[in-house]
């Protein structure tokens, strides 16, 4: 009887496992089938190819038209080997694996356990290609700046450059954003005037009204039935997703055993360093920054304190109580400040892409932001800006005044102020 | 002339900004291509050749009629909207019952104060109504005196039974009203009609002939159809539905997308994340790379927090600064908080000299199209909203605004980072005196200083002899 049922449990884990991949692969782009992985687990070569498909399609940003033609197997490989190396992958056996994309389907399964186990890889992958519905606007750019865009093909000029040249691309960059701006307002006023024609014409109500996608789905039926296809396709990768969710322990056990099939790797007491394909940059400007803050922060408190010691030296211990207590105020504000950006600050500020929503202003109490607020927001955000800008113009122009002063017998006129 | 090096550089870094710069611009250009589409004239999916001029470009406002309509027309159309404003009136002061009358009544009640409003540039609507409906001349008589008759109600058809009606044809008879509402066959049309995105309550005219009358049972709610639709409260303006195929599809996206990210937490979960923990702790061990923990990625992240935490400190010690101490107290404050952001800063510093050490190497200027902003970032990390929340605004302007400031943070974030990249290699330059000294002096002031807007000017100050 026990017999039996232990078989039984067995037959139904032994089920679990195929259906668990199959979810899996199902939310994937590119998702192989449950085959591949259980040819995977004894390193069969054939599996390797789709395997690093997977992996390309899974580590690289997406483009914005999401149809860019996968490049070949060695640009795909390197791609892959460099992405897995600067997130931190541990095994260096992956480092190892041929160009040709023939080998290592084994290591390959394991790395893409390994991105699956450190964060919500599904997840995010899903919002990535999320059929937008609504009118969106993105509330803060990090999307945007995560995204690089497609890369434009180049004439680099080599040579030295004049100074002119710089001068002038300034000046385009200012003029296209200035552009881009006036663009900018007529798509909103088209926006508003869409919103506010297919008033009362959702069906929920707390919408209201349909979004550019809604009203080119009437307009074109033909569009709209891809919309609608993408929404299903969509639906069934949210479903595979859930289910995943469900049965992913099953899988998790069999990667174990697929680690316990690999040969542990010897390991390396010295640290080889990468080979630096940048120079210095970004540290160099944070640590200079960094400097320069300090500098200012030692010439505005020590005189101070200097003050303050001349002043207090005498005074009572009912003071120090006093004294005592503001130390700890001060200790508290500074704590919070500190963990303003150790958690990142995404409390603070609204995160992620909004759906635009045209209500009356009457309108409060209900779910969702409301412009005005989300406008101030973003005004002390631009005045934070704009300070820090300012800031370092100065630094540049008592920069340029120091030189420039070491040359006698030249009288500097400044442009009129703004 | 700049050297090679500084100017490869420099000039990547300008091109990068133009090309992020050009790729908004390509988007918004999509964008708008498609609203300026939808507010014309939506032209059916097969214009027939002896449609007579087709509808023209319009956005619905400014009325250019091509054939001027008759001042009866005009008159029996000013009649009708009056006559429709108080029917409305006072079926909104009846119909209160159901949900779907509440909805309905207030839909008609905007669109009542909308008509009142419109009724006073009614003669223009009008005009541009029999101009829309006078694309077919010898049926323009017939659509203004049909709905004189009547009441032009309206519900489309939801475009999923468009292959019934034939392909593209969005036209659907408005079921409520009475019977004898029939159009006459021959004045019906063969093909669809093209159909304009109009204002509420100026709309008499987005009413669509149609071959076939269909008693409309894809009315939300399924109310019947008697010939006093006036009970109902109806709408006196084209109301679109969303194809059934689709509302279904939408609803359960959301639901599918809130149960994703609600399935956070619950025991399953708990379990698989333990052996998440665990298959990677087993293959941290059973591996031989760096045993150090810090990734390249790990490490550019915490760089960037610690600009952020440089930004944060340096913006409360200018609050601190300029805020004027009141009594001893505020001073004593004011220096504790100073002397706190001075050791919190040297924390810093000393986080940099370690992820230096760690991961030194590995960091490098921003890599080419991918560029990390001056401002605050949010944290990613963090529970993110997979699915997008509501943003309300109220007005266009409101909504202006806020675009208009969201480039502007933008176009501030690009400004400040091309200020440090120049300053980093073009300050340099000026501290050591070449050929054309002044010129690049001057040229780096206007660069640096004005953001290349203006210009100073150099006088050479020769003693008077």
């Amino acid at each position: 009887m026990g017999r039996r049922r232990r078989r039984v449990d067995r037959g139904a884990a032994v089920g679990a496992l195929p259906e668990a991949i199959a979810a899996l692969s199902r939310t994937l782009p590119a998702g192989p089938s449950p085959e591949i992985f259980r040819r995977a687990k004894f390193d069969r070569p054939e599996a390797a190819p789709a395997l690093w498909q997977l992996l390309f399609r899974v580590l690289s940003p997406l483009s914005a038209d999401g149809a860019s033609a996968s490049p070949a197997q060695e640009a795909q490989v390197r791609a892959v080997k460099s992405e897995l190396r600067s997130q931190g992958y541990p095994r260096r056996a992956l480092a190892q694996l041929p160009e040709d994309g023939s080998q290592g389907s084994r290591e390959l399964l394991l790395a893409l356990a390994w991105l699956l186990a450190r964060g919500p890889l599904l997840e995010r992958l899903l919002a990535q290609t999320r059929v937008r519905l609504g009118d969106e606007i993105p509330l803060c750019e990090c999307e945007a700046l995560a995204r690089p865009g497609p890369p434009v093909p180049r004439v680099e000029a080599d040579g030295p450059v004049d100074i002119r040249h710089l001068q002038w691309l300034m000046g385009k960059l200012r003029f296209q954003w200035r552009k881009l701006i006036t663009s900018q307002q007529e798509q909103c006023a088209l926006l508003g005037k869409i919103h506010s024609y297919t008033r009362g014409c959702h069906s929920d109500r707390s919408l209201g009204h349909l979004s550019v996608a809604e009203t080119e789905l009437l307009r074109d039926a033909e569009g709209g039935q891809q919309l609608l296809r993408r929404l299903e396709s969509e639906n069934v990768c949210l479903e595979a997703a859930l289910r995943w969710r469900r049965q992913e322990l099953v899988f998790w056990r069999w990667m174990d055993t697929v680690l316990g099939t690999c040969p542990p790797e010897a390991s390396q007491p010295t640290f080889v360093p990468r080979i630096p394909e940048r120079g210095a940059g970004e540290w160099e400007l944070v640590a200079r920054e960094l400097q320069a803050l300090q500098e200012e922060l030692r010439g505005a408190a020590e005189p101070r304190r200097a003050a303050w010691e001349a002043r207090v030296g005498g005074w009572g211990p009912e003071w120090s109580a006093v004294q005592r207590a503001s130390r700890e105020a001060v200790g508290l504000e500074l704590a919070a400040l500190q963990r303003a950006w150790e958690r990142g600050g995404a409390a603070a500020q609204p995160h992620g892409p909004c759906r635009l929503v045209k209500s009356d202003a009457g309108a409060s109490g209900g779910p969702g932001l409301r412009a005005a607020q989300v406008i101030e927001v973003l005004r002390s955000r631009e005045a934070c800006l704009e300070a820090v800008l300012c800031q370092l113009q100065r630094q540049c122009r008592q920069e340029l005044a120091r030189l420039a002063g070491a040359l006698p017998g030249l009288i500097w006129i400044l442009p009129p102020g703004r | 002339m700049l050297p090679a090096d500084c100017s490869r550089r420099l000039v990547a870094e300008l091109r990068d900004a133009l090309d992020a710069c050009a790729e908004r611009q390509r988007q918004l250009e999509r964008s708008l291509r498609v609203s300026r589409r939808l507010l014309r004239t939506w032209e059916p999916a097969e214009t027939p050749a002896p449609q007579p001029t087709p509808a023209p470009e319009t956005s619905g406002e400014a009325p250019s009629p091509e054939s001027t309509p008759s001042s009866q027309d005009l008159k029996e159309l000013e009649l009708l909207t009056q006559a429709l404003e108080k029917a409305v009136r006072v079926r909104k002061g009846i119909s209160k019952t159901g949900e779907r009358h509440k909805a309905l009544s207030l839909k008609s009640g905007s669109a009542a104060t909308s008509a009142t409003t419109a009724s006073a540039p009614s003669r223009p609507s009008g005009q541009a109504s029999c101009r829309v409906s006078e694309t077919k001349p010898p049926r323009g008589i017939q659509q203004t005196v049909v709905p004189a008759r009547g009441l032009p109600e309206s519900r489309l058809l939801s475009v999923g039974d468009h292959t019934r009606m034939g392909r593209g044809s969005r036209a659907t008879k408005p079921g409520p009203g009475p019977r004898d509402q029939q159009i006459p066959p021959s004045a019906a049309l063969q093909a669809p009609e093209a159909f304009t995105l109009k204002e509420k309550g100026a709309d008499v005219d987005c009413w669509l002939p149609q071959p076939l009358w269909k008693p409309c049972s894809g009315l939300e709610g399924g109310s019947p159809q008697s010939a006093a639709s006036l009970s109902t409260g109806f709408p006196d303006r084209i109301l679109l539905r969303l194809p059934m195929a689709y509302r279904k599809a939408a609803s359960r996206n959301s639901r599918l997308w809130a149960q994703l990210s609600s399935a956070q937490t619950s025991d399953s979960m708990d379990a698989a994340a333990t052996a998440k923990t665990q298959f990677l702790q087993k293959m941290q061990m059973t591996s031989g790379g760096p045993g150090s923990g810090l990734s390249a990625a790990a490490v550019e992240a915490e760089v960037g927090l610690l600009r952020t935490a440089c930004l944060l400190l340096r913006r409360r010690m200018e609050e601190v600064l300029s805020a004027d101490p009141a009594d001893c107290m505020q001073e004593y404050r004011c220096l504790l908080t100073l002397e706190g952001l001075q050791a919190i800063t040297e924390q810093c510093l000393h986080r940099l000299q370690e992820l230096r050490a760690v991961g030194g190497q590995q960091l490098g200027p921003w890599p080419v199209g991918r560029r990390p902003g001056a401002s605050l970032p949010c944290g990613g990390g963090t529970d993110p909203l997979w699915s997008p929340q509501l943003l309300l605004y109220s007005s266009t302007q409101e909504l202006q605004t806020l675009e208009a400031l969201r480039l502007r943070l933008a176009m501030l974030d690009q400004q400040i980072h091309l200020e440090k990249v120049l300053m980093a290699e073009l300050l340099p330059l000026v501290g050591t005196q070449g050929p054309h000294w002044l010129a690049l002096c001057r040229a780096v002031h206007s660069l640096l200083c004005e953001g290349g807007e203006r210009f100073l000017t150099v006088l050479r100050d020769e003693p008077a002899d």
